[in-house]
């Protein structure tokens, strides 16, 4: 089977998945926002007005207001922002790095394999949230080095997939004629090996997306992601944690944000693996140390 | 079996060692000198010479690594830069506490996942088969630290039923320990508990579908004895696994939870670490972390050899 | 999380915690029916964070000195009112020239394991401070030599007048009396030995630090058989522990709660005026800030109400100046007010236009986060652009010694003598003067005042100070905190303190 028709055949399936199809709308909505939050926004995110500091949900504010009296809608369309591009950000970094290197050891084998596959098992033996927390207490806390973070966390787990994909690819009568031919290495990867992998790696990319939006949210949780002025959901349930008590709202919707943006892509990333990849990936063990 | 065995353990000794590698160049990567940084306004240079000499800052990377790795493995993992403790008795005090929040969370999740799991894929398609993969799904992608705050707010806050955080040791008093752990082992369980089910439900309609239980069927056997007699126990072998693996990354991953509950386990003791910049404990507790989840695969690998020896083969 | 930690002395802050109050301030405390010579009962505290460690002379925790303000004590201590009053020294003389004092050691004192306390042990902690350069080194800069001629003796030789000599040798536990075996020993970070009321039990890492009553104590016995601190790090948590009868006292209570909290039935809540100060200072060394105008610009442009409603729920006096009202050395001067046209006008004059400023904070004080996104939101009315940036406190000192700042916001805590409050910060020679504020005439008075012994002309002369720094706007001071305790129903004979030293000798627990 083809890359292009696998495609097809999720695009399709896609669409007559009613929890799918709910998850990309939400997911389509999430970018809309994130793209065009600052314009959509009701108030600026730091516009600070001690006055109406802890308001409740009303009319004009119907997420309430802040410990510093920001508008909150605004602040949680705003951070859309900063979740997606940190989702976006660090799953390319680990695809980039994970693929490359699954692809060099699937491809070549030996000690290349076996020193490349060693080094993920290292990184592997580390929960997820703890080699996040670690790399981030060398680095320093902020937006960028949170990206790096989750981006080196999640490399080994594209890796592994990719190397698995390509294993099984590499025997196949198509990749042995290309290489009778003469095809170079790296166009054989290119042209043979990569599309015909891709099933498995967009199923994980999806679910990818997911975990490393809630380990921004966890690592912002801690104050060790998204800095203030900036908003970001996880740095607001931080913020905001000491005034659940007496404001709910601080603590519902950034919490309420993070949860549908997670399901969103969950959804479509299980929907998508239902068609793509019936062998199904340990999704499971990733979203453990998500937390 | 023997060969198998051997060739795990090699694996596993790679894997450690590419760990205290990581764990190793951590400290080195520290932008600037991370003694000063973590001395800050206790900065005095009798300290800072100490600490540096004690972390052997002052010599050559490789000599520094095989001198960090030789320690390590007699058990000597330095001293905090900011008690000036040893590393060790810091990081194995709080063992007993992570231990006892990620065993009960763990059970907890089991008693719910269980029935869950097998009951759905029993009466797959069912009304209680959608709830549960409902359940699972939310579980999934549900923040658990949120899921910890809106609980504390319920049961500490609003019905005042359960303390809202802190910790006593079981040894100290059974009772209040229970009490402090529900929440926390409550939180962390509904994610474990969303993974197995999801899990055991999958793992159970694979093996029904397979021939000799249909077989069974067909011999007319009821099909509740055939559940027990046959599924159960095959579908379970690969369950013992995600169990297994799920209890080994709660030993150290929980960093948030036992940060959001004041439970003084290892994750708290690595934010704490890295609040104060105290690197050697930091390595430390991730080191434990490691070496821990790396010895409980090593263990349900083997486990598993002996369940199904066809692995062995592999 | 709003928690605020202390960080002490060494190189930015100065936190003198104060000791004991004086010896007789317990006697008048009756507990009702309460057993006054045992079976006090353990009083459980719930503190903000983890001390470091426990050596009083290394420590820079605020947590540690909760801590250890029941264990050791010091040669005075400051009562209520700050001043200072015996403890473990009961008399002291002063020569002609004020270049010697000597203090008359109190006998039979002992530490907490029963060996005796004298004046060698005092010989030692004062000349560790001093030879190891520890924490409170500079609170000995004009100490020539300490000796103790005798078990019960002690001088201080000076190599000038030091008219605040006491309150350096009694603010805090900085400065306690430590026991050489214990320190040799290494003992001391986790199982510290002092004279004080209370003894250290047990420590559990991350999770409590046990108190048991120090039978050798050589006043009073204390009423409780014990003190447990946890450590608490979310106030919200902290007041339902308090709320559930866990926990009888904290320091760690949501400031935007307490307001009602005062109001309520079942709790103890009391605040009262500190002697700390947050302010923002402008690195004069860079332009434009090395421009009076601009940095009275800013000074024009903030709302301190705002600013410290933000920070601190209103649980502070706004204050122009650094010494907070109750102090005898408060001088009333309020220049600025919020005038958006003056600040921008000034801005015109210096010809500053567009301007982008760099405001350092650090994480390990949140308040100062929290404040910043005020300042920012205000001076942007001006057309000041604020760039925050939020550091841990270890990057945050680097930066500051290394004058890599534009601006930064910090306080100063526990300070008791004015010198304190001005000299290390204002002098173009002073040690914490990282903003490079250069005034002669406020270096001659600084100078003068140190070693003034008349009290009055000692006032006049800081008054000066004060009115000048804040004309030249070198500190932008922002306001004077409240400290703010809560215990539960049970708790007698316990008082706040402006200094924020946690006492709990004369404390009794009712059943």
């Amino acid at each position: 089977m083809s890359g292009e028709g696998q495609l097809r055949r999720a695009l399709s399936a896609l669409r007559h998945d009613p929890l799918a199809v709910t998850g990309t709308a939400v997911l389509t909505l999430l970018v809309v926002v994130g793209v065009a939050g600052p314009w959509l926004a009701p108030a600026g995110v730091n516009e600070v007005n001690v006055d109406r500091m802890l308001e409740q949900p009303s009319w004009s504010h119907p997420f309430g207001t802040d410990e510093l009296g920001r508008d909150v809608l605004s602040r949680v369309m705003v951070a859309a922002r900063v979740s997606l591009q940190v989702g976006a950000v660090s799953v390319g970094i680990a695809l980039l790095v994970g693929v490359g290197l699954g692809l060099f050891a699937g491809y070549y084998r030996g000690w290349l394999d076996n020193v490349l596959m060693r080094c993920m098992d290292v990184l592997f033996a580390f929960p997820v949230l703890l080699l996040a927390v670690a790399i981030v207490a060398v680095l320093g806390p902020g937006l960028l080095t949170a990206m790096i973070a989750i981006g080196v966390v999640y490399t080994p787990i594209f890796a592994r997939v990719t190397r698995a994909g390509v294993l099984s690819v590499r025997e196949q009568v198509f990749v042995r004629a290309a290489v009778s031919i003469g095809a170079s290495d790296l166009r054989i990867m290119r042209r043979h090996v990569l599309p015909n992998i891709a099933a498995p790696l967009i199923v994980q990319t999806s679910l990818s997306l997911a975990f490393a939006i809630l380990s921004e949210a966890a690592l912002s949780f801690l104050g060790l992601g998204v800095q203030p002025p900036a908003p970001a959901w996880g740095r607001m349930l931080y913020d905001g944690r000491g005034f659940v008590t007496e404001a709910w709202w601080l603590g519902v919707f950034p919490g309420a944000a993070i949860f549908l943006t997670v399901l969103a892509f969950n959804l479509v990333g299980d929907a998508l693996r239902d068609v793509l990849d019936p062998r199904q990936l340990t999704v499971s063990e990733a979203r453990r140390s998500a937390g | 079996m023997a060969r198998f065995v051997i060739r795990r353990l090699l694996q596993s000794g790679a894997v450690l060692l590419g760990v205290t590698l990581v764990v190793f160049l951590l400290l080195q990567l520290v932008p600037g000198d991370p003694v000063r940084v973590a001395l800050g306004t206790r900065f005095d240079p009798q300290t800072y010479e100490a600490l540096r000499a004690r972390a052997g800052l002052d010599r050559p990377l490789v000599v520094q690594y095989f001198s960090y790795l030789g320690r390590a493995l007699t058990g000597d993992l330095g001293v905090s830069f900011r008690s000036g403790r040893p590393v060790t008795s810091i990081v194995l005090e709080r063992l007993p506490a992570t231990l006892s929040l990620a065993v009960t969370a763990v059970v907890f999740a089991m008693l719910v996942a269980f029935p869950l799991g097998i009951l759905s894929a029993m009466r797959s398609g069912s009304l209680l088969d959608h709830a549960a993969r409902v359940f699972s799904q939310f579980g999934v992608s549900v923040p658990d630290f949120w899921m910890g705050i809106m609980g504390i707010l319920l049961f500490a806050g609003v019905l005042g039923w359960l303390p809202p955080s802190g910790y006593v040791a079981l040894t100290e008093d059974p009772l209040r320990w229970a009490s402090h752990v529900v929440l926390p082992a409550a939180t962390v369980g509904l994610v474990t508990a969303s993974i197995l089910t999801r899990f055991i439900r999958s793992s159970m309609l694979e093996v029904l579908s397979e021939d000799y239980v249909r077989t069974a069927e067909a011999k007319g056997l009821r099909t509740r004895v055939v559940v027990l007699r046959h599924v159960l126990r095959n579908a379970l072998i690969p369950v013992v696994t995600v169990v297994a693996v799920q209890l080994a990354s709660l030993l150290g991953g929980v960093i948030v939870i036992e940060v959001l509950f004041a439970w003084p386990g290892i994750g708290r003791l690595t934010y704490d670490a890295v609040q104060a910049r105290d690197y050697p404990v930091l390595q430390g507790a991730i080191l434990l972390v490691a070496a821990l989840f790396l010895l409980v695969n090593l263990l349900v690998d083997m486990l598993y050899a002996r369940l199904d020896p066809r692995i062995t083969a592999r | 999380m709003s928690s605020t930690r202390f960080r002490l002395a060494g190189a930015a802050l100065a936190l003198m915690l104060g000791a004991l109050t004086a010896c007789t301030a317990g006697e008048s405390v009756d507990v009702d029916g309460a057993d006054s010579s045992g079976s006090g009962g353990i009083l459980n505290a719930a503190i903000g964070g983890e001390p470091d460690q426990l050596d009083p002379h290394k420590t820079s925790a605020y947590y540690s000195f909760q801590v250890l303000e029941n264990v050791y004590d010091t040669l005075v201590e400051p009562d209520a009112n700050l001043d200072m009053q015996p403890s473990l020294a009961t008399e002291w003389t002063t020569s002609d020239d004020q270049l010697v004092w000597t203090f008359t050691i109190r006998e039979g004192v002992t530490f907490s394991d029963g060996s005796p306390l004298t004046s060698e042990d005092v010989v030692y902690s004062y000349n560790r401070i001093i030879s190891e350069k520890l924490n409170a080194a500079y609170k000995f800069t004009t100490v020539k030599s300490v000796t103790a001629p005798d078990p019960t003796t002690v001088v201080i030789t000076l190599t000038a007048p030091t008219p605040n000599l006491l309150a350096n040798l009694g603010g805090f536990k900085g400065v306690a009396i430590v026991q050489k075996t214990n320190v040799e020993s290494g003992a001391v970070t986790t199982k510290p030995v002092g004279s004080g009321p209370f003894a250290v039990g047990s420590y559990t890492s991350g999770d409590t630090i046990k108190l048991v009553r120090n039978d050798n104590y050589w006043s009073d016995k204390p009423k409780l058989d014990g003190v447990t601190f946890t450590f608490v790090k979310d106030p919200t948590v902290a007041l339902q522990n308090l709320r559930g009868g866990e926990v009888h006292w904290t320091d760690n209570l949501p400031p935007q709660q307490v307001p009602a909290l005062r109001d309520a039935d079942g709790l103890t809540v009391r605040s009262v005026p500190s002697s700390d100060y947050w302010y923002l200072a402008l690195n004069q060394a860079r332009k434009p800030y090395d421009d009076v105008k601009v940095r009275r610009a800013v000074a024009f442009a903030l709302d301190r109400e705002a600013i410290t409603k933000a920070a601190k729920f209103g649980l502070a006096t706004v204050n122009q100046t650094a010494i907070p009202r109750n102090s005898a050395f408060y001088y009333d001067y309020a220049p600025f007010q919020r005038d958006p046209g003056q600040a921008r006008q000034l801005l015109d004059q210096a010809g500053v236009s567009g301007l982008t400023m760099d405001l350092m904070v650090t994480s390990e004080y949140p308040e100062t986060v929290t404040a910043a996104q005020v300042i920012a939101a205000q001076l942007k009315e001006v057309g000041i652009t604020v760039k925050i940036r939020t550091l841990d406190f270890g990057q945050w000192l680097d930066e500051q010694g290394k004058g890599n700042f534009d601006s930064f916001m910090l306080g100063w805590l526990g300070n008791i003598d004015p010198d304190e409050f001005y000299y290390a910060q204002h002098h173009s020679g002073g040690t914490f003067n990282f903003h490079k504020y250069r005034n002669p005439t406020v270096d001659r008075l600084l100078d003068q005042a140190r070693t003034e012994t008349d009290q009055a002309a000692r006032k006049r002369q800081y008054d000066q100070v004060a009115k000048q720094i804040v004309d030249d706007a070198s500190y932008i001071y922002l306001y004077n905190p409240d400290v703010v305790q809560g215990w539960s129903p049970q708790v007698s004979g316990y008082e706040v303190r402006t200094d924020r030293a946690i006492r709990f000798r004369d404390v009794a627990l009712a059943k």
